[in-house]
């Protein structure tokens, strides 16, 4: 590994390459996860499910996040940005390699861009290089990717865009059984419904990194099981797991919880087109209606707090609840405002529900608070492929779900709430926000943008087509003798590489 | 015995058909577009994409030309290959086929293992104090939820004794005394109701049999009664105990489904809940044709070897 | 395994007089445990001590006591009043289920045996072909086809249930069919229905009630697997299956919402069962003999 030494440029990798030194010795942390993946192409699988397994452990984008979100090098070691913010030239770490062997170079990285671009590959994470004209590799190590337009979002868009070989170009089926990227662990198995096992990457470019000699991922959908499974030292950690299951495994001797607030949110989405909730008066009654910290206690277990629009983990950008009148509940303002409204009481309305056990119960606790104020709600539980498709045709008149949220509020605001946005599922329009919208994704002065997305969330605040309901508290579960690691609120587990095993 | 044979199997071959066209006709029967959820909860689905995924798994044919080519397939081993993981589907079935075997063996032998002390036990309390309360306990043991039992038992393992590694799956193949012991719990939660079971009917054709003129006849000739439960009755009770075990194998594969949920076992149970989840055509067109037949074939064979021990049954 | 080992009493008035004769203990106690269910079932809005919908946050997951006998919910529900309200729709489902197999098992197992030739032999390859699937296995594929929920899991257990009892009924009623009277009724003109109605399904009657007990007891632990799998009752109904299926997460902290939960399930499958139980024993002459 001593070969890699002298690449090594950004200073914390050479703390963490210090702190290898000591390095404790290596075997592989057995994990215990709730799902299985439905597949592991980092350009076509979105769910956590996947997203833990690959994320920052197997796969590696341009550029990366650090646990406060903040962008930081990945696999570019600096970049320059134009006068006219329309072009970027990253220049590329040397001495990453791939899983299959070969050095990654610039060639690779305008694939993988071109990959996800491509409309045969149908990325969902396509509409994120949606402003990109052209990228060019000039040499091999460095990478040109000129805009239509400036774009704000585009070092966060490049976080979540992992670097394949440029030989899966064109070919949408191999690496979602064999993932192969430049991260620090090698994918070695996979055996559907009971693991998948990650093993150290020798040529990992990170000097002294992992630590670990591998990684294995069981896949244990029971929550009793794998608390069990943890108490008795069969898994060392429990990544990414809820309240209810920290609060189960806490009190157990030799269990300790690393925990941040989660980027993920839940909502409650409103069809607009549906009386009456296209009454913006109605909105805010319902707004009004619901008691958030309620909700927190029932359905997270008191492990979290009241959101907004966007995740109070988000400072630069979020506008504190409390500027936010609606988010004060009160029944009689609900009351005056569906009178005002002039609606008959009780109406009736379905609530669609996501299938998973936090959003069941937040579904429960709301169908009482509407009925306060004379909203009759029946709940509608499909499985999760009804749920879905029900969502995707905007078949409902309110949904109930938990949404993933992202670090850059153009990249969720602009497809989620812009008319004709493509996960815009409240068929919501307003003129006056599109162009709010238009304006953030051009503008980069930070304090601009601040001022712009201060608007937006005011806008969609109290009145707007979904209800923010909560963000949760997330943990990780671990026993004593796992060290080094460090809790992301998107999910991401690429803080495995610096974990070390003790007795 | 030939013309019955012939019959049985003109009626199997017939069961096997409707089966197969159950089989085929439940995930097409599921109300919406499977292709489309198939495809999941990513924006970007287009229409393009679905149509090009109806293309690639043949939905764009006439019902009828589905079948007939799924089931030419079928028969020629060819099952198809999964939507997600690309495996070919018979694969998959193997793979997760194991886990449930196992426990379903395990438990069948506790069964019998229990059973046979109980069932005599049962037949020799009969008419005594005792009998009022172990048929009680016996109709308990018979409709315990297996899946309440096995939480009860998680539940007992993590207050008694939470450093015991009795939970999860490790695969056979890596550690042949892990795997078993972590099968033993689900094992005997599945086969309480089956012990009871088989317990039961022992004790009625012990007690059957007691009645028949031959151990009467032994009996009066002095041989003493205990004997006589051993040696005479216990023979020939064991005949429709053994054909019963088979029939056994459709509840136990029931049992097994939501037991392997509780226990986080990955077997078929998880695979079909799985498939219905995702919509994967293939596999679960597959897995509940396989299982079927399965189940239909034991079936078939109890039947036949019935037959045989009792001439009476034609 | 099929119908024609079911002894068939000579006339449907015997039943009730074995129920009297019969002094067994575990009748009499089976008897009152289904009257003690069926009257809080019926009763339920009366007899539970709270709304079973009603959520009181601050008093959540809360031990047995006092106030809550089974303790309370993750949402501060009360959890006996919700086995209450769960055995009411537990009950509701597995009746419904059982008497509509009973109705199309019995109608089409009546047809077999009334009209033979290839009406027979199409109803009953066709009752093949549905008992050829394991219970669960068939159960979920109904339940995939009408998705989720209490009137689909009914629906799933009426088809799995169906081929049982036209396989039950075809074999005695065969046997009755080609008895004398039912002969010289028909050759006294009266009808095919007149004949099935009066002299054939009478004659049933007790077959039917000892297979109606038990079904009900299999149902109800049916009902609670594909609830406990999340495929019956949905939220917020509760059900006893979906009970023990909301506890089970949350185990560690509240093990009472689990533990009754499951309990009143074994009570209910206990009781119907054991009833079916004496019934059959009464019934079965052979049985008889040997006590």
């Amino acid at each position: 590994m001593s070969r890699f030494r002298k690449f090594v440029l950004a200073q914390g990798v050479a703390a963490s390459a210090l702190l290898g030194a000591f390095s404790v010795q290596a075997a592989p942390l057995e994990l215990a996860v709730a799902s299985s993946p439905s597949g592991l192409d980092p350009h076509i699988v979105t769910a956590f499910s996947s997203f833990q397994v690959i994320d920052g452990t197997v796969y590696e984008g341009l550029t990366a996040l650090d646990e406060n979100l903040a962008i930081v090098p990945g696999l570019a070691a600096a970049w320059e940005i134009s006068e006219d913010k329309k072009t970027y030239t990253f220049s590329l770490r040397e001495g990453v390699t791939f899983h299959s062997g070969g050095v990654m170079t610039s060639k690779d990285v305008a694939a993988s861009l071109q990959r996800v671009m491509d409309e045969k590959t149908g990325s969902p994470l396509a509409s994120r290089l949606a402003a990109v004209e052209s990228v060019e590799t000039p040499d091999p190590s460095t990478v040109v990717i000129r805009l239509k337009a400036p774009s704000a979002p585009l070092l966060s868009s490049l976080t979540s865009i992992a670097i394949v070989p440029a030989k899966y170009l064109g070919d949408t089926e191999s690496l979602q059984r064999q993932p192969d990227g430049t991260g620090a662990f090698r994918f070695v198995d996979w055996q559907p419904n009971v693991a998948i096992r990650l093993t150290a990457h020798e040529g990992y470019w990170q000097t002294g990194l992992p630590k670990l000699e591998g990684v294995t991922y069981n896949i244990v959908p029971e929550a009793a099981t794998r608390q069990v499974g943890l108490t008795s030292g069969q898994y060392q950690m429990l990544p990414n797991i809820d309240a209810v299951t920290a609060l189960q495994v806490k009190a157990q001797p030799g269990i300790k919880l690393a925990e941040t607030l989660e980027l993920a949110y839940s909502l409650v989405g409103l069809n607009v087109t549906r009386a009456p909730l296209d009454n913006p008066k109605v909105r805010e009654a319902i707004n009004y209606a619901i008691n958030r910290s309620d909700l927190v206690q029932a359905a997270l277990f008191g492990a979290g707090v009241p959101g907004g629009p966007l995740s109070p983990a988000l400072e630069q950008f979020a506008t504190p609840t409390s500027d936010f009148a609606c988010f004060t509940p009160s029944v009689d303002k609900a009351k005056a405002l569906m009178e005002e409204a002039g609606v008959d009481t009780p109406v009736e309305l379905k609530l669609l529900v996501l299938p998973r056990d936090d959003t069941k119960a937040l579904a429960q606790v709301i169908q009482q608070q509407l009925a306060a104020i004379g909203i009759a709600v029946t709940l509608d539980i499909p499985e999760i492929g009804k749920f879905v498709q029900d969502w995707r045709n905007s078949d409902f008149d309110m949904f109930v779900s938990l949404n993933s949220g992202t670090i850059e509020p153009d990249d969720y605001f602009y497809r989620t709430f812009r008319s004709g946005g493509s996960t815009n599922v409240f068929k919501y329009a307003n003129a006056e926000l599109d162009a709010l919208l238009d304006q953030g994704r051009e503008e980069t002065d930070p304090a601009g943008r601040r001022e712009i997305y201060g608007k937006v969330q005011g806008m969609l605040a109290c009145d707007g087509p979904a209800v923010f309901l909560t963000y949760g508290q997330l943990y990780t579960a671990m026993r004593d003798g796992v060290d080094g690691f460090t809790i992301y609120p998107n999910r991401s587990l690429g803080a495995l590489k610096s974990v070390t095993l003790g007795k | 015995m030939l013309r019955l044979l012939r019959g049985r199997l003109v009626d199997l071959g017939v069961v096997l058909a409707g089966v197969s066209v159950l089989a085929f006709a439940f995930i097409r029967l599921i109300p919406g577009d499977a292709v489309a959820i198939m495809l999941g909860a990513n924006a970007e689905v287009t229409p393009e994409r679905i149509a090009a995924m109806r293309t690639r798994l043949g939905l764009d044919l006439p019902i009828h030309e589905q079948y007939v080519t799924w089931l030419s397939g079928v028969l020629r081993g060819d099952f198809g290959v999964s939507i997600w993981t690309g495996k070919p589907v018979i694969d998959e079935i193997a793979a997760h086929i194991w886990p449930t075997l196992q426990l379903t063996v395990l438990a069948l032998a506790a069964a019998v293992v229990l059973a046979v002390p109980l069932g005599i036990l049962m037949a020799r309390l009969r008419g005594r104090r005792g009998e009022a309360i172990v048929q009680a306990g016996s109709v308990v043991g018979l409709t315990v939820p297996p899946f309440w039992l096995g939480i009860l038992m998680i539940l007992a393992l993590a207050t008694f004794a939470p450093s015991l590694q009795l939970l999860g799956y490790v695969p056979f193949s890596e550690d042949p005394l892990g795997n078993v012991s972590r099968l033993l719990l689900p094992a005997v939660a599945l086969s309480l109701p089956i012990t009871a079971n088989l317990a039961r009917l022992l004790r009625s054709t012990l007690l059957e049999a007691m009645q028949q003129d031959y151990i009467r006849t032994a009996r009066a000739k002095g041989v003493p009664a205990r004997a006589v439960l051993y040696r005479h009755a216990l023979r020939n009770a064991l005949i429709p105990f053994v054909t019963s075990v088979g029939i056994m194998a459709g509840y136990l594969l029931s049992g097994a489904i939501v037991i392997e949920q509780v226990f986080a076992i990955p077997g078929l149970g998880r695979l079909l809940l799985g498939a219905i989840a995702e919509r994967n055509y293939p596999l679960l067109q597959a897995t509940i044709l396989l299982v079927t037949t399965a189940f239909v074939l034991v079936n078939f064979l109890v039947d036949l070897l019935y037959a045989l021990i009792d001439p009476r049954i034609s | 395994m099929s119908g024609g080992e079911i002894a068939v009493p000579p006339r449907g008035g015997r039943i009730r007089a074995g129920l009297l004769r019969r002094r067994s203990g575990l009748f009499v106690v089976a008897l009152a445990l289904i009257v003690l269910q069926a009257f809080l079932a019926v009763a339920a809005p009366l007899v539970a001590p709270y709304d079973p919908l009603f959520q009181d946050i601050l008093h959540r997951m809360s031990g047995p006591s006092a106030a809550h006998w089974f303790g309370t919910d993750q949402f501060g529900r009360d959890v006996l009043s919700r086995v209450i309200y769960g055995l009411r729709a537990s009950l509701a489902i597995s009746f419904a289920a059982v008497f509509t197999a009973l109705v199309f098992g019995g109608i089409l197992g009546l047809l077999a045996a009334f009209y033979r030739g290839w009406i027979e032999r199409i109803i009953m390859r066709g009752m093949d072909v549905l008992f050829a699937f394991p219970v669960m296995l068939l159960a979920i594929g109904v339940i995939a086809v009408l998705g989720p929920g209490g009137f689909p899991t009914a629906a799933a257990i009426a088809v799995v249930y169906t081929p049982i009892f036209a396989r039950l009924l075809r074999g005695p009623a065969l046997i009755i069919a080609e008895s004398d009277y039912v002969m010289s009724a028909k050759s006294i003109g009266a009808s095919d229905i007149r004949i099935i109605f009066i002299h054939i399904l009478p004659n049933l009657a007790s077959v039917i009630l000892v297979q109606l007990s038990l079904l009900l007891s299999s149902a109800i632990l049916v009902e609670a697997s594909l609830s406990f799998l999340g495929l019956g009752t949905q939220p917020p109904t509760p059900s006893l299956g979906m009970m023990l299926s909301e506890g089970r997460n949350f185990l560690f902290l509240a093990p009472w919402a689990a533990l009754f939960s499951g309990l009143a399930i074994l009570v209910v499958a206990f009781a119907l069962n054991l009833f079916g139980d004496a019934l059959r024993d009464d019934l079965d002459p052979r049985l008889r003999k040997a006590s």
